[in-house]
């Protein structure tokens, strides 16, 4: 009996993998250490921080319509949310109140805007789990709402369109036309992409029961917005704030049932529906008079703090803002709704195979330049 | 701030907690309760039912040159599915709390971690520590976040001296000689 014939088990260790920060599905510049064992994920530790401009540092040096450009580069993918937030949080603080016409113009550009980031994030899904094709379908009708973008204000991604106080200026001639036009090819191209991937079998079995999350769960990792929408908890900032002109609109807030990728997925799908009859409603209503108030040149709010949030793209959009009286903020902190939702990452993907942690990165949907700020 | 926290709730938590302090004038006042009962207060107002304060929206630091500040938002959001058990009445209203802690030592500053509490406090307190310089105590893996380990330095303190670039030198040309500066 020679030395290798023991009854033994052979010797184990886990090991340890890099994945990114250049890796292609790691949606921009995100870097993850993966514990293995085999194949099977034991532990993920998301490492961030390649992509960090110290934005919050550089705002307490510029004023408050400074500020406003630089959270567009924040989720730059959704940068009117981004702007509706910041500008939200700073009329709070001085006491502003935005016209109505103003309000309705922003629902219509955060709603447009909603719609284009799920297209990119349904388009890299399918791409991430295999699907190159899908990327095309959704990169075209995308295409649309950046042409509205550029009509409305010159600029396709970094929009700054929402001010302070209101927008930048009225909705131009044939904004309407345009817009309804866009409008009535929704349900065309959500039920193309549906057919393109929905019923693929590889697509569904890349998909559904992988990375389930409870909703006890994901609310103890912080997930807000559609990742949580996914687990069944109908937790919608446009619902329970109801702020700005939501509270006009009739729309649902679709929720899923088991918490896995499929249902992360499906939220984002029926919410574009829902973002189409916002806008729908929402150009029908629209109120005349104007689109800006009166807001002085030199903006001092008074000493204070103030909390405010909206329903981005990706979650809970939060700017803390702290006043001390004079032109510039004294301390800007926001709230990424991607940034939080990373804790999500190590309970999704644990137990799992290495190819379903790329299916769940790619389903949580986080954005590295707002992850890392 | 829509659906503040009432006095008369303020009233109980001061009866609970006589440490605590809050601007009794003040329209929205934040509740500033001190490092040692903070654990003791979260869990408090987490799952008493007349709170049920169970989301921790926001977590951050306020540096004020002598002291800093740590400001938790807190929400009740009256569709919780985690007290299902817990029989919720229609006009039980949605609430904001905001909890602050002063800590006085600027040199180094440290908290009690609320991640036993809210484990969702974990990325955004090792945000703190990062960029802000607390250390919270008790916190399962207190590392830099979004700068390199080997940084020094917290950016976001209001006394943080920006590290000068590399020298480089600068060369012109004038007439036919080169100059480096």
């Amino acid at each position: 009996m020679n030395e290798f014939e023991t009854n033994e088990q052979p010797r184990t260790e886990t090991y340890v993998l890099n994945m990114g920060p250049q890796h292609p599905s790691t949606h921009g510049v995100l870097r993850v250490e993966l514990e293995l064992d085999g194949e099977r994920v034991i532990k993920v530790r998301p490492i961030m921080g390649y992509l960090h401009r110290g934005i919050e540092k550089l705002m307490e040096s510029r004023t408050y319509f400074q500020c406003s450009p630089y959270t567009d580069r924040l989720d730059y993918i959704s940068s009117m949310n981004n702007n509706y937030g910041y500008c939200k949080a700073v009329e709070e603080l001085c006491g502003i109140e935005p016209p109505p016409r103003a309000n309705y113009i922003r629902a219509i550009c955060a709603e447009l805007n909603r719609l284009s980031s799920h297209m990119v994030y349904i388009g890299s899904l399918a791409n991430d789990v295999g699907a190159v094709t899908g990327m095309l379908y959704t990169f075209r009708d995308r295409e649309d709402i950046l042409d509205i973008f550029d009509l409305l204000c010159g600029a396709r991604q970094t929009c700054n369109y929402i001010r302070i106080g209101g927008v930048a200026q009225d909705i131009p001639a044939g904004f309407d036309e345009k817009v309804r036009k866009f409008l009535d090819r929704v349900p065309d191209f959500l039920k193309e992409y549906s057919d393109l991937l929905e019923s693929n079998e590889i697509f569904q079995i890349r998909l559904k029961d992988v990375s389930v999350m409870t909703a006890q769960e994901a609310m103890d990792c912080g997930m807000t917005g559609p990742n949580l929408r996914a687990t069944g908890v109908p937790f919608d900032v446009r619902k329970v704030d109801g702020y700005g002109a939501y509270p006009d609109f009739d729309f649902d807030v679709p929720t899923g049932e088991h918490g896995d990728n499929w249902d992360r997925y499906e939220v984002r799908y029926k919410e574009m529906f829902e973002s189409a009859k916002i806008i729908r409603q929402a150009l029908d209503g629209m109120p005349e008079g104007d689109y800006m108030a009166k807001v002085p040149k030199m903006l001092r709010p008074p000493k204070g703090e103030v909390f405010s949030r909206t329903e981005g793209t990706r979650g809970e959009l939060g700017f803390y803002i702290v006043s001390d009286g004079t032109n510039k903020p004294y301390r800007v902190h926001i709230r990424r709704p991607s940034f939080v939702s990373m804790q999500g990452l190590n309970p999704m993907c644990r137990g799992g195979l290495i190819g379903d942690a790329i299916a769940a990165f790619a389903s949580i949907d986080p954005l590295m330049g707002e992850v890392d700020c | 701030m829509k659906n503040y926290i009432d006095a008369s709730l303020l009233d109980v938590l001061k009866g609970k907690f006589p440490t605590i302090e809050y601007d009794t004038e003040a329209k929205e006042p934040a509740v500033y309760v001190p490092a040692d009962v903070l654990l003791a207060f979260m869990a408090f107002v987490k799952t008493n039912d007349k709170f049920l304060f169970d989301r921790l929206e926001n977590v951050t630091a306020v540096d004020y040159k002598t002291y800093f500040e740590m400001v938790y938002h807190l929400f009740a959001w009256n569709q919780s599915p985690i007290d299902a058990e817990i029989e919720r009445k229609n006009e039980y209203e949605n609430m904001w709390l905001t909890v602050k802690v002063k800590i006085d030592n600027h040199d180094a500053p440290a908290v009690p971690s609320v991640t036993s509490v809210f484990p969702s406090a974990e990325y955004e307190e090792r945000e703190v520590y990062d960029l802000m310089g607390i250390t919270f105590t008790g916190h399962p893996d207190l590392r830099r976040i979004l700068l390199a380990d080997d940084f020094t330095g917290h950016p976001l303190r209001k006394d943080y001296k920006e590290i000068a670039p590399p020298y480089t030198p600068r060369v012109r040309r004038e007439g036919g000689k080169i100059i480096y500066e």
